[in-house]
């Protein structure tokens, strides 16, 4: 059985070293692959310079590009298991364990790593949005998801070929509610995260606006009216 | 606006859409391109199930008639996502000339370091 972790870097230099090498003291039971996305700062030359496993795309194609990267590389080199984990310091993981535990006992294609399975939501704007697009995703699918925007989840290999090869299957909630219509098995499992290490998020005001734009108008208005596909 | 103009949008509008969500069907669409024309297609059926919005806005403006208030707007828009596509395929070709760089520069070093290994 293998596992890779796709940690995707966008100027992360102040973290990237500190997340990279807790995985490599002290989970090397997984492998792991940094997906560079063009960032301006030194991320590439650090993970160059600290001869990391590296995917140095030269030029940047936002997020869900990069993750496709790490998807394609983790098809071709046959892993089994591929886990989205941020570059930020926010996923620990620890939680890895727990969440492929989890795969293999319920056989699901998909696990998010959930804030809030037992916890409770915090009020604040960003959970706000959190709620509207699990609210949404309920009323579209029927399937409650408490946290459908959490970065940390983990793909089988059916999946990590869906995800690597075919358009329009960004990493995101939207994405998640079709495949939910599909018949796609996708459970959650509670984690903790924690804040930002250091450096800037990309959401600001602006992008967390489209975001909710893009999200709801995708998940209302589109991934309704989808070409239900054959999963397996 | 006449009703037989209103209806005219709809259809078109309806058309519009279809097409859309049919280009997704076949994967030959991006759902971030798509969403525009569905939000359009949206704000035009609006207008046409309820008129007043273009008269209310033509008359803030001081256009005589409603449909030449909605073919302004429609002008507006398409000019509007004109220069936006042109603002992307410039960066687009910024990009493909920087991976085509990259690329050749990547070659040179892979077939310099295969004449020096089949030179030892």
């Amino acid at each position: 059985m293998k596992v890779l972790i796709i940690i995707p870097a966008y100027n992360e230099q102040e973290n990237i070293k500190n997340v990279v090498n807790n995985l490599i003291n002290n989970f090397s039971e997984f492998d792991y692959i940094v997906v560079n996305d063009g960032s301006k700062d030194d991320t590439g030359l650090i993970c160059k310079k600290n001869n990391y496993n590296l995917l140095d795309l030269p030029i940047n194609l936002g997020l869900a590009g990069g993750i496709q990267a790490g998807f394609k590389y983790a098809y071709e080199k046959e892993y089994d298991y591929a886990i989205q984990f941020d570059g930020d310091g926010q996923h620990q993981p620890q939680y890895i364990e727990k969440m492929i535990k989890q795969m293999k006992e319920s056989n699901a294609d998909i696990i998010i790593g959930s804030r809030f399975v037992t916890s409770k939501k915090a009020r604040s704007l960003r959970m706000l949005g959190s709620n509207l697009i699990s609210f949404i995703i309920r009323i579209t699918t029927g399937k409650k998801i408490m946290d459908p925007t959490s970065g940390m989840r983990l793909f089988n290999r059916n999946m990590i070929k869906k995800f690597a090869y075919t358009m329009n299957y960004g990493p995101e909630p939207d994405t998640i509610s079709y495949l939910v219509r599909c018949g796609a098995k996708i459970e959650e499992v509670q984690v903790q995260m924690k804040e930002r290490e250091a450096g800037e998020s990309y959401l600001n005001l602006k992008r967390s606006i489209q975001y909710m734009l893009h999200m709801c108008m995708s998940i209302i208005f589109i991934q309704c009216f989808r070409k239900k596909e054959k999963l397996v | 606006m006449t009703t037989i103009l209103r209806i005219v949008l709809i259809i078109v509008c309806f058309l519009t859409c279809y097409y859309a969500l049919y280009k997704i069907r076949k994967s030959q669409m991006q759902i971030e391109d798509a969403i525009f024309w569905i939000l359009f297609s949206i704000t035009l059926v609006i207008i046409s199930i309820v008129p007043h919005i273009a008269y209310f806005l033509a008359n803030l403006l001081g256009i005589g008639s409603p449909v030449n208030f909605v073919f302004l707007a429609v002008i507006f828009i398409m000019i509007f996502k004109v220069f936006s596509i042109s603002i992307k395929m410039s960066q687009l070709e910024y990009r493909i000339k920087n991976l085509v760089q990259q690329i050749a520069i990547k070659n040179h070093e892979l077939e310099s370091k295969n004449k020096k290994e089949e030179s030892k």
